[in-house]
């Protein structure tokens, strides 16, 4: 039977019905049709399908689409603003810290959390920070370096 | 991988959620992290008709301080709360350790203590560390409730006394003893998203910041069906001043205790010999936090 949910995904208040067995990384892809969000593994190894929910990183194909009711769900799409993108996202451009692009979003997404908590990590903390997502191209030295570079650039505008 | 089809539960009391458990008992699972359940239904290990989820009952997520004499501990606050809850860290240390090392950090934000525990895997994180801590669980159903000492909570692997219309609500915790120290160390061949191949968790009370030892706990996890407690080697501690020779003995003691077993993980010779090394450094950690415990 289905369900009526009611979320906010990145900053839109969405409503639909959905079967109970459905997660919310499939709803977030096949119904908002939201793709940046990546179906990987589906068993919560891989950090792939990472969105924010909540303030927090999860793995979204470990959670219920009807779990995320009354949430708020940030991907992603969510991350620009007026055609101009994040400073994480612009980093990695800049830094090179893309190859195949398959674990960028969660990659982002799990920067995004870790920065808005603490803004001036050590590499250690950056390297925890993304311990759950897999980068299989291993180019991850320059993904931590991206995200040092993001958190500098993120101050430089704060200040 | 796709979830098998089920009717999906969402109680918003704690009443109509042992009601449900009550009517739908063996046919249901209660959903609260969902990082194993989920896992286990996409699997095909897993397939119940109903799924109960309890993240809507109110007050299962609370970590509450009793007045200095211990904590009581919802069943669905997660491996993130434990890890960075100043009291936690501060008087029930192992548990935070261990819900450090669980998993990866969108894992943590989403599992829970009583998840951890109900799923009775050999090598999970906060079973020892709950272990040496005396924790009791409380179980609820329609027609009463009990309390169960963690360390008679396991049966097997992935078995423990939670009957099917039980349901976990809090962990009790007595704060230790005045000059108490604990740690928790987890063996795996990397740091994150690692199933154990031994863990260790350890308190220690000493008489004083030079005394010696007046209680000693030690609990080993992925050495044995469940994890245990390696009483023997308890008592071999107790009374004695503690030093790294006493420890290393206490090690020794300690694998007396445990039947690893050798899968890819790891051999049993392997697991052996790191029960002994960690044991003595858990022990080394928990004196050291003994040492420096303040009021």
């Amino acid at each position: 039977m289905k369900t009526i949910i009611s979320l906010m995904v990145n900053g839109e208040q969405v409503e639909a019905a959905v079967e109970p067995n459905k997660t919310l990384v499939q709803f977030l892809r096949e119904d908002l049709g939201l793709t940046g969000t990546k179906h990987g593994c589906g068993l919560g190894d891989c950090g792939a399908c990472t969105v924010i929910m909540d303030g927090k990183p999860v793995n979204s194909c470990l959670v219920l689409a009807v779990q995320a009711h009354g949430r708020e769900v940030l991907t992603i799409e969510g991350l620009a603003e007026n055609g101009k993108l994040h400073p994480i996202q612009q980093a990695f451009v800049d830094k090179g810290a893309i190859q195949c692009g398959f674990c960028t979003p969660g990659m982002i997404l799990s920067a995004k959390a870790l920065l808005a908590e603490n803004p001036q990590p050590t590499e250690q903390e950056i390297r925890t920070a993304i311990s759950g997502n897999l980068c299989r191209c291993t180019g991850y030295q320059k993904i931590v370096e991206a995200i040092q570079e993001a958190a500098k650039s993120i101050e430089g505008t704060e200040v | 991988m796709l979830l098998p089809k089920f009717e999906y539960h969402e109680p918003s009391t704690l009443e109509e959620a042992l009601q449900l458990l009550s009517s739908l008992g063996g046919n249901a699972k209660v959903l609260a992290g969902g990082t194993d359940l989920l896992v286990r239904m996409k699997q095909r290990i897993d397939k119940p008709a109903h799924v109960i989820s309890i993240a809507r009952v109110p007050g299962l997520d609370a970590i509450i301080p009793r007045n200095g004499h211990g904590v009581t501990i919802g069943s669905a606050v997660t491996a993130r709360e434990l890890s960075r809850h100043e009291l936690i860290i501060d008087r029930f240390t192992p548990l935070a350790i261990a819900a450090s090392r669980l998993g990866a950090p969108m894992i943590r934000n989403r599992a829970t203590i009583g998840g951890n525990l109900v799923n009775a895997r050999p090598a999970a994180d906060l079973p020892p560390a709950c272990m040496v801590l005396n924790a009791t669980v409380k179980l609820k159903s329609a027609k009463g409730e009990r309390d169960v000492s963690v360390n008679e909570f396991f049966r097997g692997p992935g078995d423990c006394v939670i009957e099917p219309h039980e349901l976990m609500v809090c962990l009790n915790i007595e704060t230790p003893a005045p000059w108490s120290g604990g740690s928790y160390i987890k063996l795996g061949a990397r740091k994150t998203l690692e199933i154990s191949m031994v863990n260790v968790a350890t308190l220690l009370t000493l008489e004083g910041p030079d005394g010696p030892i007046i209680d000693a706990r030690i609990a080993l996890g992925a050495v044995a069906p469940t994890p245990l407690r390696a009483f023997g080697a308890e008592e071999f501690l107790i009374g004695n001043k503690p030093s790294e020779e006493l420890f290393q003995r206490a090690g020794e003691i300690g694998v007396g205790f445990c039947s690893p077993i050798t899968d890819h993980r790891g051999t049993m010779e392997y697991r052996c010999m790191m029960i002994e090394a960690l044991t003595k450094r858990c022990l080394m950690r928990a004196w050291e936090n003994a040492r420096a415990w303040k009021p």
